[in-house]
């Protein structure tokens, strides 16, 4: 596996911001961040084989410097249960994709193929955010996912690096943290699956203060003892080579 | 800036050779008005004019240059035109002063061929060792030294005074808050130890003043007020504060909750993140706290530097008047604070030893016709089973039964127990004597429960920050 150092230095060599999937999941893990098992294939022969390997059923995600915004291009197709289903996934993906560059008037690199995982049993839906802050630097935003987001703004800051009281805090003091405690007969979730996910983004960032801004988005809590998945991951990095902690 | 760049921060207030560029025999302008500070009987130290005009001003010797002052000059007050600052620096640099407290404007405020001058003198400072105050600033009182560069006429812009008891500094990045502020404590009657306006903080800046006032023994509290950052300066501020606030309480009141920062961001979260969402965070981690204006941070302040930080959320009131009571409880609990009943055995011993028509709960009332001896038993019995960690006493000096040495019994059993006090004495004149006699023996009074409340609510924020994990907290708020 590449070196974290050495995805962003190819990321900005092709004029990207954002690095890709693959390559975010792969730094992701090395920090032991779990995520659902995830592969490429630049073919479509190459995918339905590997689509098999993960087992059904999975994901696709185009995979392009040129694409960040994947579901804007048409980019993704989920929960595909067979090698049919992968095999015309594949070829429609790549469709979108040109006539996406055709509408945004540049020519789309598809050489890369897609991005192949897993598709994750749904769970509690969380955010786990990175931004850069001017004057504070990096910092880590947690909240519960979807309309609490996106509606409610319900999420909470602390500055990387984070302490576990910090991460253990942050879970608490969210407006909707009952949520999590299981509410309604649902069991309590995972929060030191939780925690360990925050801890390690925190770990990672500020180890490799290259990143500017990053998601994990969504990121599923299981049940007590079931842990946790990033589901979807975005890593930007700062254009410059030398980056501001 | 290197480890040691507190050096030199001390000469601020205790320069005892001050010379004030620019001093003029111009009634009310800034020159005089600075000069005239310095030639009060207080500030003890000597005072030269440099100006060519003039070969006094005031009575006060003045000279064409430093180099003419037949004596070394430990600090500038430097009061000209921008223009000539320059000029000036490279003066300071000859006669090898190590302190400048800039109060002119015209610098980077206003521009870039201010900010070429701000270079300029600032080039001339790092050269020769010269620290910075300002530009654009009005500089610095100091209530021990009698330091005082603020430009402002003592009749319309009084200065506070050091109290016996304990005092507060304040940092603030405004000259004009910094004025008012002077002003405003001063009526008060607050302690205060020092103020200080940073302005432009082209050399000496949030961070310096940080680390000085946290070794400064004179300094029980440090107060800011800033507008924000410079890039990069959020995040030293909050290192240093880290380690500051275990041992001095720290409060930052920031205004410009700015929305810049999320046009910017490309990402969900960055969306989500305005750059006050950050300073909150900053702050809490930090241990600082940020009361969200002035009066909140002068009531927390005083509570601050007057007594100990508590060593948990649980708050006993006790009350001559039901209704403060009941007012003053409603604010301790939408801060959440805890306001927990009596246990079993403490209200067994209340009740045998006051009148059987007090109320004995949370709050104790001990009623209308109190004199200072019901006080002093609820104090005893409630100290004594040690179930509360703060006490916030209201203390209605209308009736006729309660004497001036309630606030004897009151100091007496903060002293002996340790426990914070906090006292609400609400009315006019004579309640307001009886408010100052109890601050002069060391316990903060306030004439509303909302803000007794939220002194209560600072007491127990610090000592969260301070006793961290031993801090023993009831109220769940999440």
């Amino acid at each position: 596996m590449k070196s974290a150092k050495k995805i962003f230095e190819e990321a900005r060599e092709e004029g990207r911001s954002f690095v890709l999937e693959h390559e975010a999941k792969d730094i992701m893990s090395s920090y032991g961040i779990p995520i659902p098992e995830y592969d490429t294939a630049a073919t479509v022969d190459e995918a339905v084989k590997k689509a098999s390997k993960i087992g059904y059923p999975v994901v696709l995600k185009i995979l392009s410097k040129d694409v960040l915004h994947k579901s804007d291009a048409g980019g993704v197709k989920i929960n595909l249960k067979s090698d049919d289903e992968v095999r015309e996934a594949f070829d429609e993906i790549m469709k979108n994709a040109k006539e996406y560059g055709k509408k945004n008037d540049t020519e789309v690199d598809l050489s890369r193929g897609v991005f192949i995982s897993q598709f994750a049993e749904m769970g509690t839906e969380v955010i786990v955010g990175v931004t850069h802050d001017p004057q504070f630097g990096h910092a880590l935003m947690f909240g519960l996912g979807g309309i609490f987001v996106e509606v409610l703004k319900d999420v909470t800051f602390r500055l990387i690096p984070l302490s576990q009281t910090d991460a253990r805090e942050m879970i608490g003091e969210i407006k909707a943290s009952k949520i999590l405690e299981g509410v309604r007969g649902q069991k309590p979730r995972d929060v030191d699956a939780l925690v360990d996910v925050i801890m390690s983004v925190s770990k990672m960032v500020d180890e490799n203060p290259e990143i500017r801004e990053l998601d994990c988005n969504p990121t599923f809590v299981y049940e007590k003892g079931k842990g946790a998945l990033v589901v979807d991951a975005r890593i930007l990095i700062d254009d410059e080579e030398n980056a501001s902690h | 800036m290197s480890a040691d760049s507190t050096n030199g921060i001390d000469v601020f207030f205790n320069a005892k050779n001050v010379a004030i560029y620019g001093a003029s025999a111009t009634p009310n302008s800034v020159g005089q008005a600075i000069l005239q500070n310095f030639i009060k009987p207080q500030y003890t130290g000597k005072v030269y004019a440099v100006n060519p005009k003039y070969d006094q001003v005031l009575g006060v010797p003045c000279y064409p240059s430093l180099q003419d002052i037949p004596s070394p000059v430990d600090m500038v007050i430097v009061a000209v035109p921008a223009r000539i600052a320059p000029r000036v620096f490279e003066d300071i640099a000859k006669k090898g002063t190590g302190a400048a407290i800039v109060i002119s404007g015209g610098f980077s405020e206003i521009g870039p061929k201010g900010e070429e001058l701000e270079d300029e003198i600032v080039r001339i400072g790092e050269e020769n060792h010269i620290r910075i105050i300002g530009p654009n600033c009005v500089g610095v009182v100091d209530t021990n030294t009698h330091i005082d560069t603020f430009f402002l006429p003592e009749f319309r812009c009084a200065r506070p005074k050091a109290s016996n008891v304990a005092n507060i500094s304040l940092v603030s990045q405004s000259g004009a808050f910094a004025a008012a502020i002077s002003d405003w404590t001063a009526e008060l009657g607050l302690g205060i130890s020092k103020i200080i306006s940073l302005g432009n903080k082209c050399d000496v800046d949030d961070d310096d003043l940080l680390r000085y006032l946290a070794e400064d023994p004179t300094t029980q509290v440090i107060c800011f007020y800033t507008e924000g950052y410079d890039p990069g300066k959020g995040r030293t501020f909050f290192k240093h504060a880290k380690m500051v606030t275990p041992d001095k309480p720290v409060l930052v009141v920031k205004s410009g909750r700015g929305e810049r920062a999320k046009a910017a961001a490309s990402s969900h979260t960055g969306s989500l993140a305005g750059s006050d969402n950050i300073a909150d965070a900053a702050y809490r981690q930090a241990g600082i706290i940020r009361p969200d204006n002035f009066e909140q941070m002068f009531d927390m302040a005083k509570a601050l530097s007057m007594q100990p930080p508590a060593r948990g959320d649980r708050v006993l009131m006790i009350t001559n008047g039901g209704g403060l009571g009941v007012m003053t409880t409603d604010a301790l609990e939408a801060l959440e604070l805890a306001i927990p009943h009596p246990s079993s055995e403490l209200r067994n011993r209340l009740r045998e030893r006051l009148p059987a028509y007090c109320a004995i709960g949370n709050p104790v009332d001990v009623v209308g016709d109190s004199d200072s001896s019901r006080y002093d038993t609820v104090f005893e019995e409630a100290l004594r089973t040690q179930e509360y960690d703060i006490v916030l006493v209201g203390m209605l000096m209308q009736t006729p039964s309660l004497g001036m040495d309630i606030t004897n019994v009151i100091a007496n059993h903060q002293r002996a127990s340790d426990v914070p006090f906090v006292v609400v004495s609400m009315g006019g004149g004579f309640t307001i004597k009886a408010g100052e006699i109890m601050e002069l023996m060391g316990v903060p009074t306030y004439d509303t429960g909302e803000r007794a409340a939220l002194a209560a609510k600072a007491l127990a924020e610090y000592g969260e920050v301070k006793y961290g994990e031993s801090f023993k907290k009831t109220v769940n708020n999440s």
